[in-house]
């Protein structure tokens, strides 16, 4: 349903993001049959295509041309699919939403080789795009998104760690690839400099926030509204901002101290995903996304008011609200 | 060319290498990036053998190689291990691995070989990716797989150079040394992919055993013909023979074995 919402708010750009369906299913097509099933079954169990969605928006404040802007769009989406599909072995997931992992489906290997089959395709898509920058940024990023998430491994389960080195973490691991989703539709558009910083600020700002909502409804969320349990983060280790509030209270810090290494029971789970909801952790955590959230807005006051601007300004409004 | 310089200029190339993935975290919890010897013997063989060359081929040569430690990453992957925090960070050590090869020939701004070697990538995925298909695998379908694993990524730098002559070479050096291995792996009781669809498709350890002996000598005669073809000096013709690709026959084989 939220994500009906959201598409609602792009349903200007369904003709495009079609197009882009088409060539990502395309752009997965294999000579393996395994390959091909564990591709599309990545691919049709949907998602928010919101890399894309930024890439066309972006694009906008330039010279739209779609034919050029999917050469940026769809690999990024690819990119994205591929780091999804070995994080699902990384945090041993059996389901994404709501339908169970390739690594489930099948096993880890194939979930390793459908990642790195699917990383290969969008560097063969975006090797058409002859723009130097394009690839340094995007190169840039794929390694920065790397090292987020090897730090996060490395901040597991250290509930003594600080705000900071959690907001360095999701820069790395979403504002970063959302950030130069926005940047690149800038720049394969050819807009100028100013644009292409402004927009690539907005994509910083909005992936910090939607990253911190999305931690905030690891706590909020039903298990079925997820598609995964509720507080799944927090069994796996990560620290995420909703915690470094919530163990402000005494109680709650040992609660989770004592539950990090445990193998928790769905009871236990469920009284700590609770103990947090109701902790003044929430609000502090939509506190904070909310000031990246008006940053962003503040980056898009300085664009010129067009559909694009407004469409993004109503993402970015939707981001901030979402339920799940 | 001399013996010491080939070895040492592949020392120094393996060190480069390590340099460019280098990170803190993944050295400390993983095995860290396998760069093999007779891999970088391959990339380095135009230059052993006074072809042109290039500091900005060197560095491409050394994102193949950076390419190749990637995707062995993630074949240490194992396929349904409970998580650890080296089989997590294994993981990202080859994405990690990707993204470096990528910056780097960005930063020569040769995007035509990034095609190339993406492209070689999908091949060499695809066919692991048989590994887990039902399907019926022939012992000419093993060979074949087996040949784009070991060689896609050398054939598509070769390709983009104008070393294509080196190809024939490669292949049957790249091919020897895997089939080396799963041999030696065989006798020691234990099981890779690639011996088990040889086992299936042959029947019997016993003729597993057989068919990669016989293999390892046909690859073996047919190397040393190979590197007649060349006009190699001798330095490299017997660095290539005896470093690389050192082969007992399979009649000393049995011998040994009494």
């Amino acid at each position: 349903m939220e994500k009906m919402k959201l598409k609602l708010l792009y349903s200007d750009l369904k003709p495009e993001l079609e197009m882009i369906e088409k060539e990502l299913e395309q752009a997965v097509d294999s000579n393996s049959h395994l390959l091909n099933d564990a591709s599309l079954h990545l691919l049709q169990a949907g998602g928010k295509r919101i890399r894309p969605v930024f890439v066309l928006l972006a694009g906008k404040f330039g010279n739209y041309n779609i034919e050029v802007m999917k050469q940026v769009a769809v690999p990024l989406e690819l990119i994205h699919m591929a780091s999804l599909v070995h994080d699902d072995v990384i945090d041993d997931s059996e389901m994404r939403r709501g339908q169970p992992t390739v690594k489930a489906q099948w096993n880890n290997s194939v979930a390793m080789y459908t990642g790195d089959f699917i990383l290969a395709r969008a560097l063969e898509y975006i090797t058409k795009v002859d723009v130097p920058n394009v690839h340094d940024i995007l190169s840039r990023t794929m390694i920065e998104v790397c090292r987020g998430e090897i730090i996060q491994i490395e901040d597991k389960y250290k509930l003594d760690q600080n705000m900071r080195d959690y907001l360095r973490r999701i820069k790395r691991k979403t504002a970063l690839l959302i950030s130069s989703s926005c940047e690149l539709g800038a720049l394969v558009s050819g807009t100028d400099e100013k644009t292409a910083a402004h927009l690539r600020r907005f994509g910083y700002f909005i992936g910090m926030s939607f990253q911190i909502i999305d931690d905030i409804l690891d706590f909020t969320s039903t298990d079925e509204e997820l598609g995964k349990p509720a507080g799944s983060d927090f069994i796996q280790g990560n620290i995420t901002l909703p915690i470094l509030f919530a163990r402000k209270d005494k109680d709650i810090y040992q609660l989770l101290k004592e539950s990090l290494y445990k193998e928790l029971t769905d009871e236990e789970r469920l009284y700590i995903v609770k103990r947090i909801r109701n902790s003044p952790a929430i609000k502090e955590s939509k506190a904070i996304s909310e000031r990246y959230l008006n940053k962003a807005l503040k980056e898009l006051s300085y664009l010129p008011k067009s559909t694009a601007n407004k469409t993004m300004r109503n993402i970015a409004f939707f981001i901030g609200k979402r339920k799940f | 060319m001399n013996l010491q310089q080939i070895q040492s200029k592949i020392t120094s190339m393996e060190i480069d290498v390590l340099k460019a993935v280098q990170q803190r975290t993944l050295e400390k919890y993983t095995a860290g990036p396998s760069v093999e010897h007779a891999r970088l013997f391959f990339l380095l063989l135009p230059f052993f053998d006074g072809k042109q060359w290039s500091g900005k081929i060197e560095v491409s040569a050394k994102t193949v190689a950076i390419v190749y430690a990637a995707l062995h990453a993630h074949d240490q992957v194992k396929e349904d291990a409970p998580v650890t925090k080296k089989q997590q960070l294994t993981v990202l050590a080859g994405d990690f691995y990707s993204g470096i090869y990528y910056h780097m020939l960005t930063n020569l701004r040769n995007i035509p070989l990034i095609q190339r070697i993406a492209t070689a990538v999908v091949q060499i995925s695809e066919k692991k990716a048989t590994f887990y298909e039902e399907s019926i695998h022939s012992v000419a379908d093993i060979d074949e797989t087996v040949e784009v694993i070991e060689t896609e990524l050398l054939t598509a730098f070769y390709d983009y150079y104008g070393y294509d002559e080196y190809t024939p070479l490669a292949k049957l050096t790249l091919n020897y040394i895997r089939y080396a291995e799963e041999l030696e792996c065989l006798q020691r009781d234990g099981q890779t992919h690639v011996l088990r669809l040889l086992k299936k498709s042959l029947q019997q350890d016993l003729h597993t055993e057989n068919w990669l002996l016989e293999k390892l000598d046909s690859l073996h005669s047919q190397i040393e013909n190979c590197v007649n073809g060349y006009a190699f000096d001798y330095e490299l013709k017997h660095f290539m023979l005896h470093q690389i690709t050192p082969h007992q026959h399979r009649a000393e084989q049995l011998t040994r074995e009494g």
